[in-house]
């Protein structure tokens, strides 16, 4: 008896400690812990969640599952469980444009994660800005969006194409630094039987069109005089979008429609990067991944031949106070922070809200966010300042050249001093909606791009009164960095 | 059991209330929402509005293009479905050879995922890598803008509707073909009647039942169409192509505007309901002689 009494103490002391061990390889140990994202279909985004889940469950033993779900149905699915006050999702991957609407279901980061050598390690822009609603933190940036430009090197410095686009235009064929070198540039290398076209925009209706739209607009409409009164009178609320700053952007934005490969009008962001990697297009717009992908010599014709700027400018701004135009003794470039970046926020009803901050903080780590960075199709941008400062990290897919220019114009973009905000309001799609819908006819001969946005203009004036206008201006100045209004 | 005996509410009452609770309570809470000016992004406390949703709408030019759009794609699809798989039926029961084969080939493009054919359709249909264009383009015409001209784009969508949806009519028609009495044709060959009278004569009439049917199936279908437009154009260039549900999926679930979205739908059933009747009504007379 004794002897069968001491056998099972000393497995059951066994047991325990082999136990402790496995446990102590998991820190903290969330061992038992499935954590569930809501995330777009992938490989965009749900990659890079999946290689930090990998990395989270290696480091705590917990366990992440990636729900994926195509992105026009990513913001139905995740309103309808935050608002039903459901706990079907741990975490939710969006839009900061989409922040407002899900503030109310929402919790705070922790104080811990706010402060520290990683947090201050994260772009400025992000961090003081994105980040925050109503001088709260409830997400956390896991990707950075802003627009820059592409072009292919090997065209821009071939002795022929640059004497004859000086003969042409009188002057340098180098990186525009306005819209209409821009179009110039495009306009040159049109040639159609050739298999070459001028540029490649996003076109298309449901295709991340508008943010195309926007960034052409920005350089006349981002006025660092009346701050925040790209889209909206800070003051009022009017809608902003169809003053003649706008306009101007969409008439470029059209003739940049006329200059792309045939039917551009189909192109989404996917097809803008199929273009260029494919060496179809001389020049186009878009975010960080182009050029990404284009360097990729799986994916691309071009690799190595890979050039980036920062997007061009104006130095005439629409300014909304004095409804003049204001002239700038330079150029001054408005690179806009399309989409702005995927986040990451962690639902009030989530029941494992503090294995979910800590799963955010492996994610976003400067070490796992700077591998998805330079892994191509992981959807990762630069959002932090070591992203960019690692020449080494992205030696690996780009040339020295490439590396220069790519991270140079992600890291001027980003800190430019009149960057521009993209619009976060509470109701984000009511509003875009009816822009896509005009852009569509614009773009199509159907309507003048005066028409169209005054029709956008009247639309998002009717919905700043049914959302009310106060509750509105609030959000609005709140979204741009501006104080309350008294 | 008697008739009277209360146990029979035991068995009926269960059954009532699970139709009421999946069936009714929602159809009833949904026409309540309809008089409400009811947004769930952002939060707004319902109001109730009465006829000012309907009102709103029926002033909307975008419900006007949805409903001209949906009804445009429902009859011109459904027609050519219904002539081009009575045309197949025929042909199938006629005993073509390889007539089993042709049959199970024929019908798979019903039991394919719309949204799947959408997809390979948009693919096909694409300007650039688009095997269509590129088939054009040998014989040097100019790429097509299939899906970026409102109305190139309606007809895509239209051509797809009769790829995918025509065997269900082949399918039904061809049903309908092998229950015909064959003493009917040997009478009409004795007549020395020719195929095309013996069509008109015989074949067309008997079967009117079924093609009315059939045809009535379709039409009911078509004007839910949306996984198709949704993949293939989004609505657009503009609202070019957007249909009634893809109207109201755009309000309903991009907008949560819910008490505008409830009387778009009830609007939308208020239509199929006028076309359903009306269509009826002028098929009856012929209908009740063919009794």
């Amino acid at each position: 008896m004794l002897r069968r009494t001491f056998l099972m103490l000393t497995t059951s002391l066994a047991v325990a400690c082999s136990a402790s061990l496995a446990n102590a390889a998991c820190s903290p140990d969330y061992s038992g812990v499935t954590l569930t994202v809501a995330s777009q279909t992938g490989p965009y985004i749900a990659s890079a969640l999946k290689l930090g889940a990998d990395e989270w469950t290696k480091k705590t033993c917990g366990k992440v599952n990636v729900v994926e779900f195509p992105w026009s149905e990513l913001y139905p699915k995740i309103v309808t469980s935050l608002t039903a006050s459901d706990a079907t999702f741990d975490l939710v991957s969006f839009a900061p444009a989409w922040l407002p609407d899900f503030v109310p279901y929402l919790s705070e980061m922790p104080k811990a994660m706010q402060s520290g050598k990683d947090w201050d390690d994260v772009e400025p822009a992000y961090r003081e800005r994105l980040m925050v609603w109503e001088g709260k933190i409830y997400s956390q940036s896991m990707d950075g969006d802003v627009h820059t430009y592409t072009y292919r090197s090997d065209l821009f410095s071939d002795p022929k194409e640059k004497d004859a686009f000086k003969a042409k235009y009188g002057y340098d064929l180098a990186p525009p630094k306005t819209w209409k070198q821009y179009l110039d540039i495009a306009e040159f290398f049109q040639r159609p039987d050739k298999g070459l076209w001028g540029t490649a925009e996003a076109f298309r209706r449901g295709g991340q069109q508008f943010w195309f739209f926007f960034s052409h607009a920005a350089a006349y409409t981002n006025n660092p005089n009346y701050p925040g009164a790209m889209f909206f009178d800070p003051e009022t609320m009017d809608a902003q979008i169809n003053n003649p700053g706008w306009v101007k952007g969409l008439e470029e934005y059209i003739r940049a429609s006329k200059l792309g490969p045939p039917n551009a009008l189909n192109f989404s962001f996917g097809e803008v990067n199929a273009a260029v990697a494919g060496g179809q297009v001389a020049e186009s717009i878009g975010w960080g991944d182009t050029g990404v992908i284009a360097a990729d010599p799986k994916q691309s014709k071009i690799s190595g031949k890979v050039g980036s700027a920062v997007l061009p400018g104006s130095d005439e701004i629409w300014n909304a106070k004095t409804k003049k135009w204001d002239k700038f003794p330079a150029v001054l470039p408005a690179p806009f922070m399309a989409f702005g970046g995927w986040q990451v926020a962690v639902p009030k009803v989530g029941k494992n809200q503090q294995a979910a901050w800590d799963f955010v903080k492996t994610l976003t780590s400067p070490e796992v966010s700077g591998q998805a960075a330079i892994t191509g199709g992981t959807g990762v941008n630069p959002y932090r300042k070591s992203h960019t400062a690692n020449l080494e990290l992205w030696n690996k897919i780009f040339s020295p050249q490439e590396a220069k220019e790519y991270l140079g114009a992600q890291a001027d973009s980003i800190n430019g001093k009149n960057v521009a905000l993209d619009m976060r309001l509470p109701g984000y799609f009511s509003y875009t909606e009816v822009v896509e819908i005009e852009l569509g006819k614009a773009l199509a001969g159907q309507t003048t791009p005066q028409a169209a946005l005054d029709t956008v203009a009247k639309e998002w004036n009717r919905l700043t009164d049914e959302f009310g206008r106060a509750k509105q201006l609030a959000a609005y100045r709140a979204a741009m960095g501006l104080p309350p209004k008294n | 059991m008697m008739r009277n005996d209360p146990i029979k509410h035991v068995f009926i009452w269960p059954a009532v209330l699970v139709v009421l609770a999946i069936s009714i309570f929602p159809l009833i809470y949904s026409f309540t929402t309809s008089f409400l000016s009811y947004r769930l992004i952002p939060p707004i406390p319902p109001r109730v509005v009465w006829l000012g949703n309907y009102a709103t709408l029926l002033q909307e030019p975008r419900f006007w293009n949805a409903i001209l759009t949906t009804t445009l794609i429902a009859f011109i699809a459904v027609g050519l479905q219904y002539v081009i798989g009575f045309g197949v039926a025929l042909a199938l029961n006629a005993r073509v050879p390889g007539e089993r084969l042709f049959r199970v080939a024929l019908l798979l493009p019903m039991l394919l995922a719309p949204v799947a054919v959408a997809l390979v359709a948009r693919m096909i249909f694409n300007p650039t890598m688009g095997p269509l264009n590129q088939f054009l383009s040998m014989f040097g015409l100019a790429n097509l803008p299939f899906l970026t001209n409102g109305h190139w784009a309606l007809g895509c969508i239209i051509a797809v509707e009769i790829w995918q949806w025509t065997p269900f009519v082949i399918l039904m028609m061809l049903a309908g073909l092998q229950t015909l009495p064959e003493d009917v044709y040997e009478a009409a060959e004795l007549e020395n009647a020719s195929a095309w009278q013996q069509f008109w004569g015989i074949t067309f009439p008997m079967m009117l039942p079924i093609s009315a049917a059939v045809v009535f199936i379709r039409l009911i279908e078509s004007y839910k169409i949306m996984d198709t437009v949704f993949v293939m154009t989004g609505g657009g260039p503009g609202v070019d192509t957007e249909t009634l549900t893809l109207f109201a999926y755009q309000e309903g679930f991009k907008k949560f505007n819910l008490g505008y979205t409830s009387a778009l739908s009830f609007l939308f059933l208020i239509a199929i309901t006028i076309i359903g009747v009306t269509y009826l009504a002028l098929l009856r007379p012929h209908l009740e002689k063919r009794r």
